[in-house]
């Protein structure tokens, strides 16, 4: 380096072409994430123009699109939005609460976990939605049936992913702060829940995964509001346009929620500690 | 409480140790007595699976021996302590601490105040050597750098007793030397009390006032050699590895350990080599 070179002498200054070129990179990596986005309205697009539809059958983007301006400017669609998402907040919330405590009693007890790990993974089997003719005739056609369901599939993968975590702990990780004078409280503060906090975040971004797909199915035959019933309810009027565009918003906002909620968390823990790359 | 140089520290007598397996008790230790002096550094040594870290582990208080009663400072061991601090050979500091906060946390675990905490790990850093590093994670020190942390973060605690199981085992060969010569160091200048595991004979000879030699499996301790006393600077491996006397006693104590793998020379170098099944 030329510290003798004036500032702004050419030579110092190749900074905006590089900055050009990141900036293009960055947009050309923005694109291949939306490619196949684009591939899809196209073919979509090439089949509605090409056949004869009804529009009860199937209808162009374009109309789609501004039937969601539509529901957009009039605030019905936010408020589809609003009940799943505080759904599947409450849902969440309680499943932490209740699945990490769950998930380490059982990880604590090496004969609890034996026992429990084939009836676990029974649970994962029969879904969420497999209980709704159970729950609705307990809790009728109500939000805490939709919340049932969704709490289920959702504390599963939670209660499973803890247990897993806190049996990977090295066990004289232990050892060592209690010779340290640690009591139990300590032990739960500054080595299990950092230590199962990797694995947690995995069964939550599953659990989270499962719960949508529960959720949005559960509204559907709930009927109490939610984009689930969005696009049924559309379904009984055959307005395809409601139903494409409540899809979208459907997988729109669950890639959101993990892009933004779930995935910066496991960034802060788990790249950060070096647990990966050990 | 305040122990003279020669008063007994930790007591162990009669001690026998069973595990509870699947297919019933194995025995893990055989019949042990054992005093250790305060302000002593004792090293153990003897084979694979002889039940040395079981000792070290019940000393610890990890959990109540089968037969048998240890006593520290005469008080009966039931639990682990803070007087009784243990470095593992396995890495045990936390992943998700810094430098700081892992060799700080016993003084936070014992509610010392802030500013007393920082100043001691502050001194303990620099002793070590790992001044800049005090905001690292563990995951991006060396594997000689971090067994540091972890002896750090025992000492800070300020425990009377430490016990120490193959701390050194998983560092490369020329951080061993630094390492074995700094603890011998530090446990001069501290004065503690250690009771120190290894397989390795000139590690046990080099660091201790006395080595035990146990047998196979179930462990006995068949021999005890006192070794001088150290200097107030510590041993160093220069003078060590021309020493006669030191080497006798090292030579001595191999002796000793060969004949209890029952194995031949030939036989030991290819179990060395990990031909042998």
């Amino acid at each position: 380096m030329n510290l003798a070179r004036a500032p702004h002498a050419p030579a110092a200054q190749p900074l905006p072409v590089q900055a050009g070129l990141a900036a293009a990179v960055r947009q050309l990596r923005g694109v291949k994430i939306l490619f196949p986005f684009v591939v899809l309205i196209a073919i979509w697009w090439t089949i509605q123009a090409t056949g004869n539809f009804a529009d009860r059958v199937l209808v162009s983007p374009e109309r789609v699109f501004d039937t969601m301006v539509l529901l957009i400017s009039h605030g019905v669609l936010a408020e589809y939005i609003s009940t799943s998402l505080t759904m599947i907040g409450i849902a969440t919330v309680v499943s932490i609460l209740f699945g990490v405590p769950i998930g380490f009693a059982v990880g604590a007890n090496r004969y609890a976990a034996r026992s429990l790990e084939g009836f676990l993974r029974f649970l994962q089997g029969v879904s969420g939605i497999a209980w709704l003719p159970l729950i609705i005739i307990w809790f009728g056609f109500t939000h805490t049936t939709t919340l049932a369901v969704v709490i289920y599939t959702l504390i599963v993968p939670i209660i499973f992913n803890t247990m897993v975590g806190a049996r990977a702990i090295p066990e004289h990780y232990a050892l060592a702060l209690r010779s340290l004078g640690a009591g139990r409280l300590r032990l739960i503060t500054d080595v299990y829940l950092p230590g199962a906090l990797p694995s947690i975040v995995v069964g939550l971004r599953l659990g989270m995964g499962y719960g949508w797909r529960a959720l949005i199915a559960a509204e559907m035959l709930v009927r109490q509001g939610g984009l689930g019933d969005l696009i049924f309810g559309a379904r009984t009027s055959g307005q395809i346009d409601r139903i494409i565009g409540g899809m979208i918003v459907i997988g729109t906002l669950y890639v959101l929620i993990d892009r933004l909620l779930v995935q910066p968390i496991e960034n802060l823990t788990v790249a950060r500690w070096g647990v990966l790359r050990k | 409480m305040a122990a003279t140089a020669s008063a007994d520290k930790i007591v162990v007598s009669g001690f026998r140790h069973f595990f509870d397996t699947e297919d019933g008790p194995v025995q893990a230790t055989g019949m042990i007595d054992l005093t250790i002096s305060a302000g002593e550094f004792v090293t153990l040594v003897g084979p694979s699976g002889c039940g040395k870290t079981t000792l070290l582990k019940a000393m610890a208080g990890f959990f109540r021996p089968t037969e048998g009663t240890i006593h520290c400072d005469g008080r009966l061991v039931t639990a682990p302590g803070r007087e009784r601090g243990v470095v593992f050979q396995e890495l045990a500091i936390l992943p998700w601490r810094t430098v700081r906060k892992n060799i700080g946390h016993g003084l936070e675990i014992a509610g010392a105040p802030k500013a007393e905490r920082e100043e001691k790990v502050a001194r303990l850093i620099d002793l070590i050597g790992l001044g800049g590093f005090e905001d690292r994670y563990p995951h991006e020190l060396s594997g000689g750098m971090r067994q540091r942390v972890a002896v750090a973060r025992t000492w800070a605690a300020d425990p009377d007793v430490i016990l120490m199981d193959e701390p050194f085992a998983a560092v490369d060969a020329m951080t061993r030397l630094t390492l074995q010569e700094e603890l011998g160091r530090l446990s001069l200048a501290t004065r503690k009390t250690v009771f120190f595991i290894t397989h390795s004979v000139d590690e046990a000879v080099f660091l201790g006032d006395r080595v035990l030699v146990m047998t196979r499996r179930p462990g006995t301790i068949k021999a005890e050699i006192d070794v001088p006393r150290r200097a107030a600077g510590g041993r160093d491996w220069e003078s060590f590895t021309t020493d006669a006397e030191m080497q006798g006693i090292a030579e001595r104590v191999l002796k000793l350990v060969r004949a209890e793998r029952g194995l031949t020379p030939a036989e030991e170098a290819r179990a060395a080599a990990g031909t042998s099944a």
